[in-house]
């Protein structure tokens, strides 16, 4: 028996874009996740394990934020990279960069965990208690690279500066898996209200994170 | 919503369906036009980038360093599996003979639950000699078993497609690739716990058992066993506060590789520990010997 993997140690080759670079500049060299993400279609299982080093702990605090229970976190969490092996065919840098790709899986499979939970209990949904982001730190993260931080302190500055009723519509949307229906029983907003405020926070959001070449292009060095 | 909407009505909904907080007959109405129009299709893409971005505002948050190493060898020997199994069949290795031995030389007796405790040793003495649990997968069985595998599908296509004589090998072949299926799917299930057994021997065998909690089946896997004694036999016991289970003898090959199979339900929370001890010939309902093998949980 072999003894248990030691993780590959990872280095940055530098061969991303800087973040903020434009969209539309034509093929953009290949990111060393990109370069994980394709040897994964190859059939490569060593680099699963070093894109589930690098992206462990942001997947698992995206998880961790729809859901309650450390066992259905933990499941999810697997489920999200074994999607990723089992689509890394199908991953098109041309839609955004490998983070944002995993970190979907991640939302969707939680999601459906959480949809899965309520039905099967009839209980109403616990979802995100709408707190406020902006109070998380958004200084660099020791969980994440240099890249990775400024991505993620970008996100949360943009979040900082909505209006705190449509943060907080948003949050229960993204973050608490609430439908736009259930956020507005639970805030006692008119259904109409809850819309416009959803809708107007995506947009303002659409305008501020177009710096990660999120409007359509690809986030430079994001994948 | 109707079903006919129109593209304002749609337009105005693209944001809450990239964020998926639509009810659900209102998304399929929504999705209905999009399917259609090429402008919502393209600004719905570019709504779901931006909500892809959003999980950036969630903390990273590293899991406990047990259960994140054990997510990662089970993901890779998922991977290792799966990824074995695209390839093309003229790329897989030739059946290797030498793997033949181990489980085949294994003497394994059915599993016989043993309830009434007849001599015993103290809880506190097995727990002393006990390692920890160690939640890592051992992933060499594992990729050994996948060969294997893939080898004897690789070989049953061979035979079947020669003539009828090799019936015999084609029953051989039929019956390896079943038990490694199996064996497979026991060390890669979403719930197995594994164990691996410290050894009070200087010689240091290593052994690991894999409990698909699901399917309630055990593998166990030891390298450098030694032979027991003339008329000894190693047997494997389930122990929990009430009781030492007998899981089977077995006994190792001839160069100390051991692979083993039982399946008995044990519910989650009663196994104490695993031990192996040497016993006599055709084992005894309760352990002799003190523990050759132990894990504690």
């Amino acid at each position: 028996m072999n003894p248990p993997s030691t993780p590959e140690p990872y280095v940055n080759q530098g061969t991303a874009a800087p973040v903020g670079g434009a969209p539309g500049m034509g093929r953009v060299e290949e990111s060393a996740d990109e370069a994980l993400v394709r040897r994964m279609a190859a059939g490569d299982d060593q680099a699963l394990g070093v894109l589930y080093d690098r992206w462990s702990a942001l997947v698992h605090g995206v998880v961790a934020r729809l859901l309650r229970q450390a066992d259905d976190v933990e499941d999810v969490v697997e489920e999200t990279f074994w999607q990723a092996w089992r689509q890394a065919g199908r991953f098109d840098r041309t839609r955004g960069g490998v983070q944002t790709w995993l970190l979907t899986i991640a939302r969707s499979r939680a999601l459906d965990r959480v949809r899965a939970l309520r039905r099967r209990r009839e209980e109403p949904l616990e979802g995100d208690d709408g707190q406020v982001v902006a109070e998380q730190a958004a200084e660099g993260d020791p969980a994440l690279d240099a890249e990775a931080s400024e991505r993620r302190r970008i996100v949360v500055a943009a979040l900082s500066g909505l209006p705190t009723e449509q943060r907080e519509a948003l949050e229960l949307g993204y973050f608490g898996g609430l439908s736009q229906t259930e956020i507005a029983e639970r805030t006692g907003q008119p259904l109409g209200t809850v819309k416009t405020r959803m809708r107007l926070a995506l947009q303002k959001l659409r305008s501020q994170l177009q710096v990660l070449g999120s409007d359509g292009g690809r986030a430079g060095g994001a994948g | 919503m109707s079903d006919g909407m129109t593209h304002e009505q749609a337009r105005e909904a693209l944001e809450a369906l990239a964020l998926d907080v639509l009810d659900a007959s209102e998304r399929d109405a929504v999705m209905a036009h999009v399917a259609t129009c090429a402008i919502c299709q393209s600004e719905l893409a570019a709504l779901e980038h931006t909500v892809g971005e959003l999980a950036y505002a969630a903390t990273p948050i590293p899991m406990p360093v047990a259960k994140r190493d054990r997510i990662r060898a089970r993901l890779v020997a998922r991977a290792a599996a799966d990824g074995a199994s695209r390839e093309p069949l003229a790329a897989v290795t030739p059946l290797r003979t030498e793997s033949e031995g181990a489980p085949e030389r294994a003497d394994i007796t059915p599993l016989r639950p043993y309830v009434k405790v007849r001599r015993t040793f103290g809880p506190a003495a097995w727990m002393a000699m006990a390692a920890s649990l160690v939640a890592i997968l051992g992933v060499g069985a594992f990729l050994k078993a996948s060969r294997e595998r893939d080898a004897a599908r690789d070989s049953l296509a061979r035979v079947e497609a020669a003539t009828g004589t090799q019936l015999a090998a084609l029953d051989s072949l039929r019956a390896t690739l079943t038990a490694r299926e199996r064996m497979i799917s026991n060390l890669i299930g979403p719930q197995v716990a594994v164990m691996t057994l410290a050894s009070t021997d200087p010689a240091s065998p290593t052994a690991r058992m894999f409990w698909d909690q699901q399917r309630d089946a055990w593998t166990f896997v030891a390298h450098r066993m030694p032979m027991p004694k003339s008329g000894r036999t190693y047997q494997m016991w389930l122990v929990t506060p009430r009781a030492k289970i007998s899981a089977g003898t077995f006994m190792p090959s001839p160069d100390g590789e051991v692979m083993m199979q039982a399946t008995y339900a044990l519910p989650k929370d009663s196994l104490a520990a695993v031990a192996v001890t040497d016993e006599p010939m055709g084992g005894s309902p309760q352990p002799t010997t003190a523990p050759f093998l132990v894990a504690s949980k």
